[in-house]
């Protein structure tokens, strides 16, 4: 089996930049807040969007489905009786009093 | 002293550059281009309209091409106002936003006009840091 030959390679082990002595290219000078703002604003209003929604159910649903189901079985006549017995109010005594 | 009414239709900017693409004519880059150098041209350009342009200039959404920056030097030159050319540079500098490579390939492009008018660029009198 021949073995291979390594030759070491001409090319300077620099990391010069070979172009900086060049000419510099023109680069794109038109229409870069417009690029900038056709990228970044869909994502903006999405990102918004998302966020609105989350928040919509992630607590206000749940909150209104809470006291819905609170207030759903409510019986006021019975909490009023309970609270009356609790010595609460100070327009009504307690029954027995 | 009293300035006359300024004659609006004598900016580039008259209506005719307005961008409605729904009836008027586009105007091509070339066409913008040359009427700001043109612009710029004018040869009894007084500091109000310098300052004017440049202003109207640098509120649009592109960084001015080198032949538009060598037209209002040499206006600054005219008028013997080298703070505003100066400061020209720092604003294309500033206009390049992000875009790291704009402003070398514009003093690149402009070196010419900066030695022949002996224009120092805002790095080489140590303006550019803070």
């Amino acid at each position: 089996m021949m073995e291979r030959a390594y030759i070491a390679s001409n090319k300077p082990l620099d990391n010069v930049n070979r172009y900086s002595k060049m000419s510099l290219a023109k680069p794109v000078m038109r229409g870069l807040l417009g690029k900038r703002l056709r990228f970044h604003l869909p994502i903006a209003f999405a990102l918004s969007l998302m966020a609105a929604a989350a928040f919509k159910f992630g607590v206000t649903e749940p909150r209104k489905r809470a006291y819905a189901d609170f207030y759903k079985n409510y019986d006021a006549t019975k909490e009023f009786n309970n609270m009356r017995e609790a010595g609460i109010f100070e327009s009504v005594r307690p029954t027995g009093k | 002293m009293v300035r006359e009414r300024r004659d609006l239709y004598s900016l580039p900017d008259a209506p005719l550059a307005s961008r409605c693409y729904s009836h008027s004519k586009v105007e091509t880059d070339e066409e913008f281009d040359a009427r700001w150098v043109t612009y710029f041209s004018k040869p009894d350009i007084d500091a109000w309209e310098l300052k004017k342009g440049m202003n109207t200039l640098i509120g649009y959404d592109l960084v001015p091409e080198p032949k538009i920056v060598d037209s209002a030097l040499r206006a600054c030159r005219r008028l013997n106002d080298l703070a505003s050319a100066i400061r020209i540079l720092e604003a294309v500098k500033d206009k390049s936003g992000p875009h790291k490579d704009i402003y070398p390939y514009l003093i690149q492009e402009l070196k010419p006009t900066l030695t022949e008018l002996g224009i120092s660029t805002p790095e080489e009198l140590g303006m550019d840091k803070l």
